[in-house]
């Protein structure tokens, strides 16, 4: 019973954590029919940059939002990369493989290549039952809790929100109306930035990471996002809370090294599944 | 917004007065070229129709309008703002009537959607509704009051009967009208509908593959004879 | 129409092209020390998997981020087969038969996607793959690998040198991209090409788009199969290591830099990338530099390459040079008859003229719609 908690517990965080790399893919997504694969780049990133404002002597908090507002920046860079020009969308999926090797590149360069972390939130321990639970659990589920249902609230209730909504509805009506598209299109990729900056600073006091664990943390991320099409920021959640747990009981009660393909298998079903609704869309 | 000037069509048509003048423009997709040197004024507070069989040219006229395509020759002069009301409306279905009409404020000074209200009073019943949910005719409210909230000068409409029943045509089309007279706003009516374009508008152009064919007064378009033959399916309507 | 009598000017300029490349390549080995000839076996074995790719890149206009998994499965096809005490040239044809069997499987499944879709799903494959590999110790030999693979031979004969590796290689090479040569120009060519362009105008004049795409998934996977097991001979010894997602990414770079769809760009591609790789990594080694410098310095040039040349060259290398040569046969056209009026809408259509098949202006997936001049 004990055991279960922990790896609920685990999986809630880890789940929130794909839940922002979900939630970047489907912002992005929406506005500019990208795909991003650089996802996880803005998470490897965000948590590295951290870690030197860190190792600088810049205090906690303060760090964390300068590498949030980085990875921001780095989001701004890649959508302009991106969409600027007149790419068809595989070949955007295709430069933003690009970009992530790119980051990979530099992190390799300027971080190594040994897996990174920092002490999170201090404090002592909690106690749930018989499970020990780490404050930074609880800080990572809240701080993406707030960020998550925050950014929803913007997306829906606010006037730049509907015009990014307006964007993904219709891109040709939002012209007309006056919105500049590509201008939205790179809100969208500096605030994918920001989410995956968030979800790297918030989970490397618990996971390190590596310079190249960026592939695997997008396609969980894209996993997550796959659930809601896309093009939900509110099933992104539930997928991300879905692959998380999953993630851990798997390799609480299986195997470890079953974790990934048990998580990949459900990533393809879920992409089949969403193709045959595509499908049946269009007949009907 | 300064009404219509009380003088004769002619008088009306002069430099100053213009809200749009279009000189010899040029447009092409790769190499068939959909216009091919269209000349076109509209005189603010004037109503204008643009009429021609499908594949004329009359939608890439207003997007090229509207930049959304970029002319390979020709000038475009523009005295001051202009909204474009799609073919087919193009609304953001997944969003509410209130908020796609509030988007077509997104350059505009006011969001106040009050005023569209007014001009459209159906829709005040319906400002909380999905816009993919409405009617056709309803659609084609939200459309050209999305395109009023840019408080524009010139306001083009691409196919305003289309799918519609006439009986809703009519409505619309006099709402349009009573803008025009009311408040002087300029109308480019691009339409399929040559009999119902006629009737709106005193003035009028035709578009065949990407020329202007005919220009004048809509009354006397209305008795040539080619006009009649090609758009009017061969009747005298009067 | 003058475009026929075009497009048989430029058969002897081609095929001129085509002797001095195969002689010269198969003198090569000749001059090459052991470290050099190691690379001209691989840029023969990354030929192989990047012409699978490119046909399924460039016609189907789709992109597989799995080509390295077909490749691994080809390399532990044989492998395991030969360690088992299979004759070396049975476990070889076996590699390319058994990639293509789990490439029928996985297509026809994997294949209703598109796109990113697609992409993601292939990706998953690789990883999945490489998740199996570690679980299953006693076959695979897990993280550590397979060796002791023996030499490919027959009978009493054994390929030992890596001069007679190279010019294996160059025969397999050769023979896939005459096949892939032969199929581009073939009537189902033409369909994947309709279907590159657009997909439901295929299908409504009858091309069957889905037999056609799971036709050329296999056959993609059964060139990198092939390639795969000959690897595994060649090097004696394979592990998990060998086939990471980042070779998957290099193929579509290579597939990328050739060109999309043409058969020479394979070649090209595949020898440009590993010959760079190489010079970088030869030149980012050094007692006072970093260890992963030339990893860095590779991954940045991937980086370039992949974010600048589907913008600069969209039809890579060898489309770029088709288009330059066909830009000189188009001049020169124009010269000679002087009084037609000058074909430039019709130059834009012309087939390529250097390259070893009919250009594709519009891929579809990879290079945007022309908009209005």
């Amino acid at each position: 019973m004990s055991a279960l908690l922990q790896y609920l517990i685990t999986g809630v965080s880890r789940g929130f954590l794909f839940a922002l790399l979900a939630t970047g893919f489907v912002v992005i997504f929406r506005v500019t029919k990208v795909v991003n694969f650089a996802q996880g780049a803005f998470v490897v990133l965000g948590g590295f940059i951290a870690y030197s404002l860190l190792a600088a002597g810049v205090p906690h908090g303060v760090s964390e939002g300068l590498a949030v507002l980085a990875t921001a920046g780095i989001g701004l860079v890649f959508g302009a990369i991106t969409i600027l020009g007149n790419l068809t969308p595989v070949a955007a999926l295709i430069t933003t493989i690009g970009l992530a090797i790119a980051s990979e590149a530099i992190a390799m360069l300027v971080w190594g290549t040994t897996p990174l972390s920092f002490s999170g939130l201090g404090g002592t321990d909690l106690h749930l039952g018989h499970v020990l639970v780490q404050p930074q659990y609880l800080l990572l589920i809240g701080v993406s809790l707030v960020v998550l249902v925050g950014l929803w609230l913007v997306l829906e209730r606010t006037y730049v929100g509907k015009g990014l909504t307006a964007c993904a509805s219709n891109p040709y009506a939002a012209r007309l109306a006056g919105i500049n598209v590509k201008r939205m299109g790179l809100l969208a990729f500096g605030l994918g930035g920001a989410l995956g900056g968030l979800g790297g600073v918030l989970i490397m006091p618990l996971f390190p990471l590596t310079y190249d664990g960026d592939v695997n943390l997008a396609i969980l991320g894209f996993a997550a996002a796959i659930v809601g099409g896309l093009t939900s920021p509110g099933l992104a959640l539930v997928g991300g809370l879905v692959f998380g747990i999953a993630e851990q009981l798997v390799a609480g009660y299986w195997s470890q090294a079953n974790e990934t393909a048990v998580a990949l298998g459900l990533m393809i079903v879920l992409l089949l599944w969403n193709a045959y609704r595509q499908r049946a869309e269009q007949v009907a | 917004m300064t009404p219509p000037a009380p003088a004769s069509p002619d008088a009306r048509i002069d430099g100053p007065a213009l809200v749009l003048r279009v000189d010899d423009l040029v447009v092409r997709y790769g190499a068939a070229v959909a216009l091919d040197g269209v000349n076109l004024t509209v005189a603010r507070g004037e109503m204008v129709a643009l009429i021609g069989a499908n594949g004329a040219g009359k939608t890439t006229l207003l997007n090229t309008l509207s930049g959304v395509l970029t002319p390979a020759a020709g000038r475009i002069e523009l005295g001051g703002r202009l909204a474009h009301v799609p073919e087919g409306r193009e609304l953001f279905a997944d969003l509410t009537v209130d908020d796609n009409l509030r988007l077509g404020a997104w350059r505009a000074p006011s969001r106040d959607t009050g005023p569209i209200y007014d001009v459209f009073p159906k829709l005040r019943n319906l400002a909380a509704r999905r816009a993919g949910h409405l009617s056709g005719g309803e659609q084609q409210m939200v459309a050209i009051g999305r395109a009023l909230m840019a408080a524009p000068d010139l306001l083009a409409v691409d196919e305003l009967s289309q799918g519609l029943a006439p009986i809703v045509v009519q409505e619309i089309g006099s709402h349009l009208v009573r803008l025009n007279e009311e408040v002087g706003l300029s109308v480019l009516l691009v339409e399929q509908n040559a009999r119902l374009a006629l009737d709106l508008c005193p003035r009028a152009y035709v578009l065949e593959t990407g020329r202007v064919a005919e220009e004048g007064p809509s009354a006397r378009l209305r008795q040539e004879a080619a006009v009649q033959h090609a758009y009017l399916g061969g009747h005298v309507s009067s | 129409m003058n475009g026929a009598p075009r497009r048989r000017q430029p058969d002897l300029p081609r095929a001129v092209a085509l002797v001095v490349v195969g002689a010269a390549t198969l003198a090569l080995p000749l001059v090459l020390n052991t470290p050099q000839l190691t690379i001209y076996v691989t840029v023969g074995l990354f030929t192989m998997a990047v012409a699978g790719l490119s046909l399924l890149m460039g016609f189907a206009g789709q992109v597989s981020l799995g080509q390295g998994a077909f490749y691994g499965i080809g390399a532990y096809t044989a492998a395991i087969m030969a360690v088992h005490g299979w004759p070396p040239l049975l476990a070889l044809v076996l590699a390319p038969v058994m990639t293509t069997a789990i490439a029928v499987v996985l297509g026809a499944v994997l294949l209703r996607l598109r796109g990113h879709a697609l992409a993601f799903g292939t990706l998953a494959v690789q990883l999945i793959f490489l998740s199996v590999l570690s679980q299953t110790p006693s076959l695979t030999g897990g993280d550590v690998g397979l060796s002791g693979i023996p030499a490919l031979g027959i009978g009493s004969f054994t390929l030992t040198s890596h001069l007679g590796y190279a010019y294996f290689v160059w025969l397999a090479a050769a023979a896939v991209l005459l096949v892939s040569r032969n199929i581009t120009r073939s009537r189902p060519g033409r369909g994947l090409r309709a279907m590159a362009t657009a997909p439901s105008a295929a299908a409504a004049t009858g091309v069957n788009v889905v037999s056609y795409r799971l036709r050329d998934f296999a056959l993609s996977a059964a060139y990198a199969g092939l390639a795969g097991g000959i690897y595994a001979f060649y090097l004696g010894y394979i592990s998990p290591d060998a086939f990471p997602i980042m070779l998957s990414i290099e193929f579509v770079i290579m597939v990328v830099v050739g060109g999309l769809g043409t058969v020479s760009g394979a070649f090209v591609g595949a020898a440009a990338i590993t010959v760079v790789t190489q010079v970088l990594s030869s030149l980012g080694t050094g007692p006072t530099l970093p260890a992963q410098l030339p990893a860095v310095l590779s991954d940045g040039v991937y980086a370039l390459i992949l974010i600048t040349v589907l913008r600069l060259l969209p039809d890579g290398i060898v489309g770029a040079c088709s288009r330059l040569a066909r830009g000189a046969v188009a001049a020169g056209a124009r010269v000679a008859r002087r009084r037609e009026p000058p074909p430039v809408g019709e130059a834009e259509a012309a087939p390529v003229v250097a390259s070893a098949e009919p250009a594709q202006p519009e891929i579809a997936g990879l290079v945007p719609p022309r908009r209005g001049a």
